[in-house]
């Protein structure tokens, strides 16, 4: 088991398309950490210069402290798991399981052994002598964490293993595969494009956009303290309404426009974070969909009056659209894939079934005060201080 | 007495579409029937033909071992049966150890002009095997190599590489890249990734090389008549020749040495058959 450090490392592909650009990284030994990122974004390049299939432009890349620049991926020893699974196909599970192990020159024996016990942390103990075609998804995937953890790798790398599966599959071996990685304690780099495996799987989540890491940290801490609107907007399902709004000061306290609404900003932000003290200056507003509450139309603080214009009811939560009256020129920012656009400044609030909520509603919604999040209106980077 | 005046309930859209589908089929099936007795008559003909003397084939009634007894005491037709098995075999071996790393290189590789080596290997076998002929003999026999089987194979071997290159990275280009990356992370070399996993998922394709190739190989009679001098290593078609070249030619002696020929042919392809079309239907379902 070893440690995995990303020094600087970048990968140019032929026509200058650099696909990963200065990654610097760190996965401790036994560490679970989580490649994010929509697609293009060089999680997969990432993971597979880690694995020695692809070439490193430029950089250091290590594992348990030997620099592995040009090191044969046979020799790296790492084993990864792949999106199709790529089992070979006229081999038994048995024998996809044990193929490394021969490779190597283990007895036969000892192959068996291993393969076993594999076998028994996956529940495979009943398919060794089924070929590949004969097993579920599930199955075969769990054959494909089979392949690698006979070897006690010291890392493991897994490109989007579970992107193959239906969402209920998908679910049971999101658990399954973190509670393998905790078993064994190898240093992991998982990469997907989805957030909720991130948030769920994760030790560390390091999000990239564009061949950018963006930000790495906790999944609860990525979530709760976003470095920059990108983040902000990736993380979350349904994302954080990113509202672009100007700077309004009043009577010493900092307030924002949101076209013709004004929305009062607790006086605490000032001193957590750098936010602009001139007027219309443009500055990011971030609200999770749950920070939303609707309240009487003379409740104090940072309130926005709405209109309902759509309910999607999910049983557990409703998710409601809301127009902010009196918008104007403001706007909202989404991101498709890694592309920032504009939309009509529309809030999602999280509420429960039990709201009585209907579209064309007219309703005073309340942002928390306590969860607001703020970034720049040019560069996106969040303006709390220590966090830029 | 009561008569059953009960309308006769009247044919459903499911029915009329089962009863055209039983007419499509029989229809197909009457059609089959015409082509399998098409194929087969000529064997058919040389079977019968060949259980005859030649006054018998004459006069159209009896049966007799003459022929095969002719046939055997005309020319050494087991040798000639074992001579063109290795020659064939020889040939294919050949072929598929070019063949397949040839085309596991241009599906997997990336290297320099890739894409107009390939095209100029695949535009050979554009190229007709009279069109080269005679260049050809020149340079085997600048070798010395027109005795045995030797010049015979490197002719063949030749001439059937550039269509097994073409099959095998056709073939190769749609096995998943992963399949090969995660042999290469398991710890093989690229030419171990060929030969332990690319190959044994290629049998459809080998099988198609194996029996296109034998049936040219071993039905082909110019390059046995040129290359090989030797009148023991001659292959059966060159021996066929020699039957038919005579003063007199017995046609049922002629008709047992064909049907000699022939069986091999067949029995290669029933054995791939299931696997030959697969091999030639690759990619179109992609």
């Amino acid at each position: 088991m070893a440690e995995i450090t990303f020094s600087g490392v970048t990968k140019v592909f032929a026509g200058n398309v650099t696909a990963v650009d200065n990654l610097d990284l760190h996965v401790a030994d036994g560490e679970f950490m989580v490649l994010v990122g929509p697609s293009g974004c060089g999680k997969t390049t990432a993971l597979r210069m880690l694995a020695g299939l692809e070439e490193i432009s430029s950089g250091t890349l290590s594992i348990g402290g030997r620099v592995v620049n040009h090191v044969l991926p046979k020799d790296r020893d790492v084993a990864m798991v792949f999106q199709n699974y790529a089992l070979y196909p006229h081999m038994t599970v048995a024998q996809n399981m044990g193929f490394a192990l021969k490779i190597r020159g283990e007895s036969k024996s000892e192959v068996e052994r291993k393969v076993k016990e594999a076998a028994a942390i996956l529940r495979l103990g009943d398919y060794l002598d089924r070929r590949p075609r004969a097993l579920s998804g599930g199955q075969r995937q769990r054959v494909a964490m089979g392949r690698a953890i006979v070897r006690s790798p010291q890392a493991f790398l897994m490109d989007e293993p579970l992107s193959n599966l239906d969402a209920q599959l998908r679910v049971e071996m999101r658990v399954e595969i973190a509670r393998i990685q905790r078993l064994l304690g190898v240093a992991t780099v998982y990469v997907t494009h989805d957030q909720i495996e991130a948030m769920t799987m994760g030790d560390r989540v390091a999000v990239m956009r564009g061949g950018q890491l963006q930000q790495v940290a906790p999944p609860q801490a990525l979530y709760d303290r976003p470095a920059n609107e990108f983040v902000a907007g990736f993380m979350g399902s349904p994302p954080m309404n990113l509202v672009r709004a100007r700077t309004s000061p009043s009577q010493g306290r900092v307030g924002l426009a949101v076209g013709d609404q004004r929305l009062d900003v607790p006086g605490a932000y000032g001193a957590s974070h750098d936010l602009p003290r001139e007027e219309g200056a443009e500055v990011v507003l971030g609200v999770r969909p749950e920070d939303i509450v609707v309240v009487g139309s003379d409740a104090g603080g940072p309130t926005l009056k709405t209109r309902v214009e759509r309910r999607e009811a999910l049983g557990a939560e409703i998710l409601v659209h809301l127009s902010v009256a009196d918008a104007g020129a403001a706007s909202s920012v989404a991101y498709d894939e890694d592309v920032a656009v504009a939309r009509p400044t529309t809030l999602v609030a999280r509420m429960a079934p039990q709201a009585r909520v209907e579209v064309g509603d007219v309703l005073m919604v309340r942002l928390n005060d306590e969860r607001l999040h703020f970034f720049d209106g040019s560069c996106g980077v969040t303006l709390r201080r220590g966090d830029a | 007495m009561s008569v059953d005046t009960a309308p006769v309930p009247a044919d459903t859209p499911v029915d009329r579409r089962a009863r055209a589908r039983r007419v499509g089929r029989g229809a197909l099936f009457l059609v089959m029937v015409g082509v399998a007795v098409v194929m087969l008559y000529p064997f058919w003909v040389m079977i019968v033909d060949s259980l005859k003397s030649e006054n018998q084939f004459l006069s159209g009634h009896g049966f007799s071992w003459a022929s095969w007894r002719t046939l055997t005491s005309t020319i050494p037709i087991a040798q000639e049966v074992v001579s063109s098995t290795i020659i064939c075999a020889v040939s294919i071996l050949l072929i598929l150890l070019v063949g397949l790393p040839a085309g596991f290189a241009f599906a997997k590789l990336k290297f320099r002009a890739s894409g107009v080596i390939f095209l100029a290997i695949v535009s050979a076998m554009m190229v007709p095997l009279q069109a080269i002929l005679m260049p050809e003999f020149v340079n085997i026999t600048r070798l010395g190599l027109t005795g045995g089987y030797t010049g015979a194979v490197l002719v063949y071997a030749a001439l059937g590489t550039p269509f097994s290159v073409f099959l095998f990275a056709t073939y190769f280009r749609g096995v998943p890249d992963e399949l090969i990356e995660a042999g290469i992370v398991d710890g093989l070399g690229y030419v171990g990734a060929l030969w332990r996993l690319v190959v044994p998922v290629a049998i459809p394709a080998i099988a198609t090389v194996t029996v296109l190739q034998f049936i040219q190989i071993w039905d082909d009679l110019l390059v046995g008549l040129l290359f090989i001098q030797n009148t023991s290593e001659r292959p059966i078609t060159v021996g066929l020749a020699v039957l038919a070249a005579g003063r007199t030619t017995s046609i049922p002696a002629l008709m047992a040495g064909s049907l000699v020929s022939a069986l091999p042919a067949m029995i290669v392809y029933l054995i791939f058959q299931r696997y030959l079309v697969k091999g030639l239907t690759m990619g179109i379902d992609r």
